[in-house]
């Protein structure tokens, strides 16, 4: 319940809308409530009129009556077209404002969660609380509300002016509106979810299919089209499973909430109409009666919709509010300020990370000081710390323990952003935004001009490719793009380093997967872009060990040696171990770019 | 404007092919088809029952004062109410299980379809394409078949019926509530036309904000590690209020329709009520046909309104149909011959006999002339600059395309005339950037060789220096992999690759190396891996390492899809020739 009344508090900022859709819906409503009456009304007329035949004068007046309903008709139906059109447009605009604010919120608090938690979360498990939660919880405050207040008002009404005519009548009539409504609301309970659930299994099916589509190389190397197909045949069957339990609800709860109304009425026509001839009711209010009752079937069937709507909204909310209520385990101080001036000196004091969900500390007591200006290669087996030693300077993760300096100021004591304006990082695989070339390679500079980023994509050796794209520099890329090969991506990456012009510059493993010659002069570039930042490369190959300073040496979480390249060839086994036999081939020939068709 | 109009009212083209398809679609399931209209025909009629029977209950029964009547009719009227329940639950059913069935048909049809496609298919149409009509375009379909049919056919006989009963109860009254159809008609199409556009657009405003959403969330990193959330919040933003318009366009135009539509079946009302009241003043009509007569035009403008509702989604259904039939019917270029023999164990003898080719729609040939023999066991190093044909070489082996002129043969076999199972299941296919399924790493190394047993798994990986990583993984062999699983590492991927290709054990091999970025270690062992891979098997390898190629029995040059050299690494060097000039601008890379 707290969840509801919160959701609810998402409804204040549209507070005069809401109101004011409410009472539109009010109006509007008690205008349909007195269209029956007044048709009632005319026909009492018109039956009185039509006995009446004989006497001239009467005759003339039930016509002129007559006229008169008919004109009052026309006034409440205009009068109801102008409430209704109101009040569409006020409660469309509250509900895609509440839709707008959540998602914002949403957004909003994610981009301000530390790293660490979107390690433990699946991105598909985020992207439904954005969009399948989000969007029940919006239909519910934007339409459900009103549909439940509109609904509940027009049988409370309609249930008053039956009562008002016959209280006997109206209470045979209304017996099936209870029932009905419990029946719509375990149905709109049920539906959605058995609903989802198809539309999760297609989602299973559509990642089939791609994945069919994408790998069809494999498959027709392997012969294996058979077997696929059989596989594919089993996901289209648990399409089709799913389908029809949510048809069988749909089968079950849609003809008996049609059936009960229906009930309601025979028990009019039977008792109503002995009740008409033996005249203790009018004609006329039998009529209107009936009328009533016609129009409460489909707010009946709305309510209990509804109302089973709003309570998966609140599951929904509840999900939620589990994403916007969780605190950053980031925390930065108030007023903190930017970080100091510097050259860029960067500092590991006795740090020690344990990601979170592991027993074994990803780095255990590392203390480095890196003098600014200088490159430091860091070289050791897989998960030997590197990346996590490196991650730690933009802090991207906090430690566990021991702390982390850039040109003397704590990170965890200054402003992330003004911190991390001054690293850029290239990483072995590099992500691309759906984006143009330009703007991928301006991604911390978004106003640089072409000729600045020419300037870097010329540094970083991607001018030459990237002219031969179909668009140039203006060329989509990214997932909703033209797909680059890899090492395309790495230079494009260098080169959005290079733009973003820091003082400390990270480097892992970015000159791998780039053919010969490319990385020759990726490695010039490099050498260049270097001068003057402090530089940490994860270096996998000779070439790049080379550039460095100093080389630092990692072994499960530890610095085990330090010291230039000769000195370590004296003094580490791991060191000369690596160099002799671990560093691998040079690349010897032209990599052929990754084609559509690959082989 | 008027193109415009004329572009949004276009119905869709080819509406034979379109039946026969449905047709064909449906036959095995007429029994049930058939039940399925019955039911409709029975609960549209059931629906219809009440006004009629009220109007016998008021005018025979109540205001005459026949009590026998009155039972009568209401008994009906129960009896209408409980076949109505009985006929909506078989028909709702029904077509349910009808429609649904008929989808999985055809997405396994279009399945089927596509798996029978050549590679040279593949590569002239783009992926995104060829998917979504497996999904989208069923989806549109399936969107006409859940909501589409029943009210297509029950609005309409509803229609009919209600303008039978209106003739039938009174004809001037019904000739004058015809008059407002046309108004009804003209206004819903308006509507249509006017709102296609704006509901198609609200449909990509959301698919847009839904990408950014996942790009950002994939991209978390980069856009910490640089900084740029402000960026980022402010294009989010944007996008959501971009949403925002759209969906007001479309709440702008519902406004003013559905109101307007209750409007003008108010006016019906109440001209119904003027007209025939002074008729019944004058006892031209009786009050009980009146009452039947405003309770049937309830039943009368709701039903108008959701056929013309029903416009766009019958539009987008019969385009995606069109589109689905299109690709059905295009034949599959790379078929076995119909006398295509059987090959036997093979011992990977391979020949090119002035083999020229070139791909679809391209003037440049990718190889022209070609002649080349590989003896069984030999392993063949293809060598060259981007675009000299190594990988066409490499695809015309594995017969993912045929020449133009010349023949491919192994075995002494010319692969056009040999099964391409038969073919493919002794040939071991190792592409560049390893493509590994969704599923369990084990379901990954048996996919050429289903019937394998655990032990054959953890030897071909062993061999291939894949089981340490392996075993280190959270559940060993049966991790999930793949897009819904562990993200592996691209040598961790090359090592699987590898071994997937090991335990089919292949006579002939087919292998794109990669240089991608692995570190040391993985490196080292996909090297022993390869050379273990390679061992006692006619293979072609598209080779960058110098390690590799060093190995090869045969190095063979390509220059702009001509072999241009062939013979050892040591030979060539003595020959210094185009392979002497690619070794000696490394070597001196290298050095620099």
């Amino acid at each position: 319940m707290a969840v509801f009344w919160r959701l609810l508090g998402f409804l204040r900022p549209y507070r005069k809308g809401v109101i004011a859709s409410a009472v539109l819906a009010a109006l509007a409503m008690g205008a349909t409530v007195l269209l029956p009456y007044l048709i009632g009304t005319a026909i009492d007329e018109t039956t009185a009129g039509s006995a009446d035949t004989h006497n001239a004068n009467a005759w003339t007046d039930h016509k002129g009556y007559l006229t008169f309903v008919a004109i009052m008709i026309v006034i409440t139906a205009m009068l109801r077209l102008a409430l209704t059109v109101a009040r569409r447009l006020v409660a469309g605009r509250v509900s895609l404002g509440v839709e707008v604010d959540l998602r914002q919120r949403l957004y909003d608090h994610l981009q301000s969660l530390e790293l660490g938690f979107f390690d433990r979360q699946q991105t598909g498990q985020l992207m439904s609380r954005a969009t399948v939660d989000l969007q029940s919880v919006r239909f519910f405050l934007g339409y459900g509300l009103i549909f439940i207040m509109q609904s509940a008002l027009t049988i409370v009404l309609a249930a008053v002016a039956m009562f008002f005519v016959d209280p006997g009548l109206a209470a045979i009539a209304l017996a099936p509106v209870p029932v009905v409504i419990v029946i719509a609301w375990r149905y709109g309970r049920r539906a959605r979810p058995a609903q989802q659930e198809v539309q999760q299994r297609i989602a299973e099916l559509t990642a089939d299919a791609e994945e069919n589509v994408s790998g069809v190389r494999v498959i027709k190397a392997f012969a294996r089209e058979q077997v696929q197909l059989h596989r594919f045949r089993q996901s289209v069957a648990r399409v089709f499973e799913q389908a029809m339990i949510a048809t069988r609800v749909q089968a079950f709860y849609t003809p008996a909430i049609g059936f009960l109304p229906n009930l309601g009425l025979a028990a009019i026509l039977l008792f109503g109409g002995l009740s008409v001839i033996h005249g203790s009711l009018s004609i006329g209010d039998f009529s209107a009666f009936y009328t009533y009752l016609l129009m409460l079937i489909s707010p009946m069937r709305t309510l209990g919709y509804m109302l089973g709507t709003a309570q998966r909204a609140t599951a929904s909310g509840r999900r939620v509010f589990q994403i916007l209520d969780r605190p950053t385990a980031m925390p930065v101080p108030e007023d903190a300020p930017p970080l100091p001036d510097g050259a860029g000196r960067v500092e590991l004091r006795d740090v020690t990370l344990r990601y979170e969900g592991t027993t074994q500390p990803a780095l255990r007591d590392v203390s480095l000081a890196v003098e600014a200006g200088t490159t430091v290669a860091l070289v050791g087996p897989t998960a030997s710390g590197k990346t996590t030693l490196v991650s730690l300077i933009p802090r991207l993760y906090d430690p566990t323990s021991g702390s982390v300096l850039v040109d003397g100021a704590d990170v965890r004591t200054v402003e992330p952003r003004s911190l991390r304006r001054q690293i850029a990082l290239v990483t072995d695989d590099p992500f691309l935004f759906s984006a143009s070339v330009h703007e991928n390679i301006a991604y911390a500079k978004p106003d640089a001009t072409r000729d600045e980023v020419v300037a870097a994509a010329r540094r970083a050796q991607a001018h030459a490719f990237v002219t031969e794209l179909p668009d140039g520099y203006d060329t989509m890329i990214g997932e909703r793009g033209l797909t680059v090969s890899g090492g395309q991506r790495q230079r494009l990456a260098i080169a959005r380093a290079i733009l973003a012009d820091p003082r400390i510059l990270i480097l892992d493993d970015a000159t791998s997967s780039v053919d010969a010659s490319t990385e020759q002069l990726i490695k010039r570039a490099l050498a260049e872009v270097m001068r003057g930042r402090t530089t940490f490369v994860i270096a996998h190959r000779l070439s790049t060990i080379t550039l460095a300073d100093e080389v630092v040496v990692l072994e499960r979480g530890q610095i085990t040696a330090r010291g230039t390249h000769d000195e370590l060839l004296e003094q580490s086994a791991l060191y000369r171990e690596i160099v002799e036999k671990g560093l691998p081939d040079q690349v010897f020939l032209n990599r052929a770019p990754t084609e559509a068709v690959g082989l | 404007m008027r193109q415009e109009i004329l572009r949004r009212l276009r119905a869709t083209r080819g509406r034979g092919r379109k039946l026969r398809g449905m047709a064909v679609l449906l036959r095995p399931y007429r029994g049930r088809v058939i039940a399925m209209f019955a039911a409709l025909l029975v609960a549209t009629a059931a629906t219809l029952a009440p006004p009629p029977l009220a109007k016998l209950a008021i005018d025979d029964g109540i205001t005459p004062g026949n009590v026998t009547v009155l039972y009568w009719t209401v008994a009906a009227f129960l009896a209408s109410a409980l076949i109505l329940w009985g006929a909506t639950w078989l028909q709702t059913y029904l077509v349910g299980w009808v429609g649904q069935r008929a989808l999985q048909d055809l997405r396994i049809e279009v399945f089927g379809h596509l798996q029978r496609m050549s590679i040279g298919f593949y590569s002239r149409r783009r992926s995104g394409v060829l998917i979504s009509r497996l999904t989208n375009d069923v989806e549109a379909l399936d969107q006409l078949v859940s909501d589409g049919v029943v009210t297509l056919f029950q609005s309409t006989l509803t229609v009919i019926g209600t303008i039978v009963i209106l003739f039938w109860l009174d004809a001037e009254l019904a000739a004058l509530t015809m008059l407002a159809v046309p108004l009804l008609l003209l206004g819903s199409l308006g509507f249509r036309i006017a709102s296609a556009d704006a509901y198609r657009i609200t449909r990509e405003r959301i698919a847009l904000i839904t990408a950014y959403l996942q790009e950002t969330l994939s991209g978390v990193r980069v856009v910490r590690a640089f900084g740029r959330e402000a960026r980022h919040l402010k294009q989010f933003a944007k996008l959501n209020d971009d949403n925002r318009a759209a969906n007001m366009k479309t709440v702008n135009l519902n406004a003013a329709y559905f109101p307007a539509v209750e409007l003008l079946s108010a006016l019906v009302t109440v001209a119904i009520l003027l007209y025939g009241g002074y008729q019944a003043i004058n006892d031209q009509v009786t009050v009980g046909v009146l009452v039947a007569f405003i309770t049937a035009l309830n039943t009368f403008f709701d039903p108008i309104q959701q056929l013309s509702q029903l416009y766009t989604t019958y539009q987008s259904g019969m385009a995606a149909l069109d589109k689905i039939f299109e690709l059905l019917d295009e034949q599959p270029d790379l078929v076995d011959a119909p006398n295509a023999v059987e090959l036997g164990r093979l011992r990977g003898e391979i020949a090119f006999e002035d083999v020229a080719f070139r791909y679809a729609g391209q003037d440049q040939w990718a190889l022209c002339d070609t002649d080349l023999h590989v003896p069984p066991g030999q392993t063949v190093a293809l060598v060259g600059a981007t675009g000299a044909g190594k990988s066409t070489l490499a695809k015309l082996v594995a017969r993912f395309y045929d020449p133009d002129r010349g023949r491919v043969l192994v075995d002494g076999h010319d692969l056009r005339t040999v099964t391409s199972q038969s073919l493919r299941s002794q040939m071991g296919i190792v592409p560049q950037e390893a493509f590994l399924f969704s599923g369990t790493v084990r379901e990954n190394i048996v996919f050429g060789k289903p019937e394998a047993t655990l032990t054959e798994v953890r030897e071909a990986a062993a061999a291939v220096g894949a089981d340490g990583f392996i075993t280190e993984l959270e559940d060993g062999y049966d991790t999930e992999v793949g897009e819904r699983g562990v993200q592996l590492s691209a040598g961790q991927r090359q090592l699987i690759a590898f071994a997937r290709a090991l335990i089919a054990d292949p006579r002939i091999l087919v292998l794109d190396e990669a240089t991608s970025n692995v570190d040391i270690h993985t490196e080292g062992q996909i090297e022993r891996g390869l050379r273990r891979l390679l061992a006692g098997r006619t293979a072609i390898v598209i080779a960058h390492r110098l390690s590799t190629i060093r190995q090869a029995g045969r190095i063979v040059v390509l220059e702009h899809g001509n072999v241009v050299e062939q013979g050892t690494h040591d030979e060539l060097i003595a020959a210094e020739g185009a392979y002497f000039r690619l070794y000696r601008d490394w070597a001196e890379q290298a050095a620099a």
